[in-house]
């Protein structure tokens, strides 16, 4: 690289300078530091060292010339033969503010901006700096916990609890992994919950068989504290393989809405997985109510509150005889409050998707199923209305109908639904 | 052995020590010895206008202790150039306001001259200054200017917060080869507490932790230490531990001790006497957001003078104050 040598500005008023003496000769060596020049301006002579080492070259200016202030008088270059282009240090001399500019740069410019990762809960809450940090460290979404601040900020001790409860997930593959609530000893049960609920959905089968089982209530890909892998589409056939990796052995496999469609998957796919089977309002195609209700669904969840999105989708789960009890739907409408806050919208449409695709691709292959199957189905259930036609196309399957109850069948009758499965899991 | 005595009473004792270990050591201002009121024996004199260094001209003689006429300009610049010059001055500043009429030789001399000559200067000068509010002395002479001096490199500022510090600070400062600007706050002269005899020293640039919390860190100077105490001991009531740091130095300023006690607590009040703008508490909260910005569980509070000059009205005064209230108030609103 070459330097140049230009007239220096030594001074506030310095505008010129004269060359008194150029004590080398072009073409030798020098030494950063070494007196190359000696100018006079402003009645002093002033000694000025090489900006750098290597050749000596080019004197542009003679012995006794006066010039202002930035002319170029010599320079160095590493080589004695390197090229130095006068045209360029012109160039920069003319446009200092380039000069000047030459350098800057945005550092991490292609990083992801501060608070640009989503998790599309709806709005963005508080995140205090100290739990960002910790969620950096720990490889967290802070936006993914729950905060106890003012104003729902998510503190550092938040996030250290939040990382401590997801201590206990199992992974279900390289970088999944997904929130299994156990409970009781025994053979293991697996609970596969439907769209847009979670292992609470099971809430009053759960203590019965805990009594006799080993119980895991698998919460799927973006629901709760499982992971919500970034995806266009969280597909039954991936909901099924991650539920195998969360139970050893075979299990009795129970599944509600949706997660009966995971259920059929994990039999078709996995029969040495599974000891039985129990559809709880199982469907092979989804009924123009069901995709109208998964049209707004997502795009309620992303507008509305916990709240109000439990008590929209109350009239589709239940039954007119449940529905007018005030006190239970009350009380039913504070669970499920706090169940949907446990999917996030993004999580919906993915699930919603994946049961799409999903969707009449396997009517032909129920009669494949071979394990022993039960299907509840219930009369008033206004998303899957044909349920039980699904026990007839299974191979030895017994069907079960709760009269007067909606599709949240396990939740409205649990008396019934808690005998049938009783009997069936023997 | 210790024995009660209030700060100022603390400050002369630096003083006469630091006189008696060095000959070079020389006390000037206005009516430090006593002027006109001085008796012959010297046993009468003024001692400045809060009579801080009364006595000091009986033991150490008027060439030593030497009156200046009112003209902080003069005796400022006397100052720098006999510290420049070899001998080790103390000059008392009556009151911080009038920093105005002797900023010259502090901004553009004293502050200058070891930079300016390659190190073969030194100005060993401490300007000892009265700085704060609380005695009634009205907007121009009760306002609490550190963050002046602050501000310009190659000055030192100290501000101690009860008698045994500005003992031992101030005798730091005087043997310190560099200027220091020793203030004394009004909210602590006439405090009193047990102070060790004989000759020590506290480092300046370090800051003290007064109190260990876990919760909050009230980073505290001068006479808002009290304040913050008595917020912490409030906290402690409501359950929040709150850990109280005293600065002692704002130049230079002990970052270290701020950050590490921010990582500790993650949040931080920082309460400061003087108004809010320019303010040593809002350069704190800077440094904390900037460099301790991974350790924040709240928004940095200032807890300040309001934007007005000091008013004279004792209600309004204290109104005027930081309290413990405010600081209380400023952690209730961090969560």
């Amino acid at each position: 690289m070459a330097t140049a040598i230009s007239m220096p500005k030594l001074g506030m008023t310095m505008e010129e300078g004269t060359v008194i003496h150029w004590p080398l000769e072009p073409g030798k060596a020098v030494e950063k530091g070494q007196v190359v020049l000696v100018i006079e301006s402003e009645k002093a002579e002033v000694e000025i060292e090489a900006p750098a080492s290597g050749i000596f070259r080019h004197i542009y200016i003679e012995e006794g010339d006066t010039v202002p202030c930035g002319t170029l008088l010599a320079a160095i270059t590493e080589t004695a033969d390197e090229p130095f282009d006068v045209d360029a240090f012109h160039a920069a001399e003319e446009r200092p503010e380039v000069k000047g500019d030459r350098g800057l740069r945005v550092k991490g410019d292609s990083d992801p901006k501060p608070g640009t990762t989503s998790s599309g809960t709806g709005a963005r809450k508080p995140i205090a700096p100290a739990a960002r940090a910790v969620a950096r460290k720990l490889g967290l979404d802070p936006q993914q916990v729950a905060g106890t601040g003012p104003n729902g900020r998510v503190t550092k001790q938040d996030v250290e609890a939040y990382a401590k409860a997801r201590e206990a997930l199992i992974p279900v593959d390289r970088s999944v992994s997904l929130e299994v609530l156990t409970s009781g000893t025994g053979d293991p049960v697996v609970l596969l919950p439907g769209l847009g609920t979670d292992v609470s959905a099971f809430a009053r089968q759960i203590p019965l068989l805990a009594e006799r089982f080993r119980v895991h209530g698998v919460n799927p890909r973006g629901v709760g504290l499982s992971d919500s892998p970034s995806s266009e589409s969280y597909d039954v056939a991936q909901m099924a393989a991650d539920a195998t990796a969360t139970y050893p052995g075979s299990a009795h496999v129970i599944g509600a809405s949706l997660g009966s469609a995971a259920a059929l998957e994990l039999a078709l796919n996995h029969p040495e997985r599974a000891k039985t089977l129990t559809l709880i309002t199982p469907f092979v195609d989804v009924s123009p109510r069901l995709r109208a209700l998964g049209d707004a669904w997502p795009r309620l969840a992303a507008q509305a509150d916990p709240e109000t999105l439990a008590a929209t989708l109350m009239p589709w789960f239940f039954s007119t005889s449940f529905l007018a009890d005030d006190a239970a739907r009350a009380r039913t409408l504070r669970g499920l409050a706090q169940t949907v806050a446990r999917v996030p919208a993004t999580t919906l449409d993915r699930m919603i998707t994946g049961m799409l695709s999903w969707s009449n691709s396997r009517s032909t292959d129920l009669s494949r199923i071979s394990v022993p199957t039960l299907v509840i189905s219930a009369s008033e259930d206004l998303l899957v209305p044909d349920s039980g036609l699904i026990a007839q196309a299974i191979p030895g399957a017994t069907l079960l109908v709760v009269e007067g109850a909606g599709h949240a069948v396990a939740l409205e009758s649990p008396d019934l639904v808690n005998q049938a499965i009783t009997a069936h899991l023997g | 052995m210790s024995r009660i005595l209030s700060t100022g009473g603390a400050i002369n004792e630096a003083i006469a020590i630091a006189m008696r270990t060095d000959p070079t050591v020389i006390l000037m201002g206005e009516d430090v010895a006593g002027g006109g009121d001085r008796s012959k024996d010297g046993t009468e004199e003024m001692g400045g206008v809060l009579g801080t260094t009364r006595g000091l001209v009986g033991e150490f003689g008027m060439n030593r202790v030497r009156d200046t006429p009112i003209a902080e300009m003069g005796l400022i610049g006397t100052a720098v150039g006999a510290a420049a010059t070899g001998l080790r001055p103390i000059a008392e500043l009556m009151f911080m306001d009038f920093l105005g009429t002797s900023l010259d030789p502090l901004l553009n001399q004293a502050s200058k001259l070891r930079y300016m000559f390659g190190g073969k200067v030194k100005v060993p000068l401490t300007v000892r200054t009265v700085s704060g509010a609380g005695m009634q002395a009205a907007a121009q002479h009760s306002q609490s200017l550190y963050w002046i001096t602050t501000g310009i490199p190659g000055l030192k500022t100290i501000i101690p917060s009860n008698p045994v510090d500005a003992k031992g600070l101030l005798l730091a400062a005087i043997r310190d080869d560099d200027p220091v600007i020793f203030c004394e706050p009004k909210g602590i002269l006439n405090q009193s507490t047990e102070v060790p005899e004989g000759d020590y020293e506290i480092p300046l640039g370090k800051a003290n932790i007064v109190r260990e919390g876990s919760d909050v860190s009230l980073v505290a100077f001068g006479a808002t230490v009290r304040i913050a105490m008595k917020a912490a001991k409030a906290l402690e009531g409501a359950g929040t531990s709150a850990e109280v740091v005293d600065l002692r130095s704002l130049s230079p300023l002990d970052e270290e001790a701020i950050l590490t006690s921010l990582e500790k607590t993650g949040r931080m009040v920082i309460i400061d006497e003087s108004t809010p703008r320019c303010s040593i508490a809002r350069d704190i909260a800077a440094v904390c957001v900037d460099k301790g910005f991974d350790f924040l569980q709240a928004p940095v509070k200032c807890v300040t003078a309001p934007h007005t000059p000091v008013p004279f009205s004792e209600v309004l005064e204290q109104a005027f104050l930081p309290s413990a209230q405010d600081v209380l108030d400023s952690v209730g609103q961090m969560g």
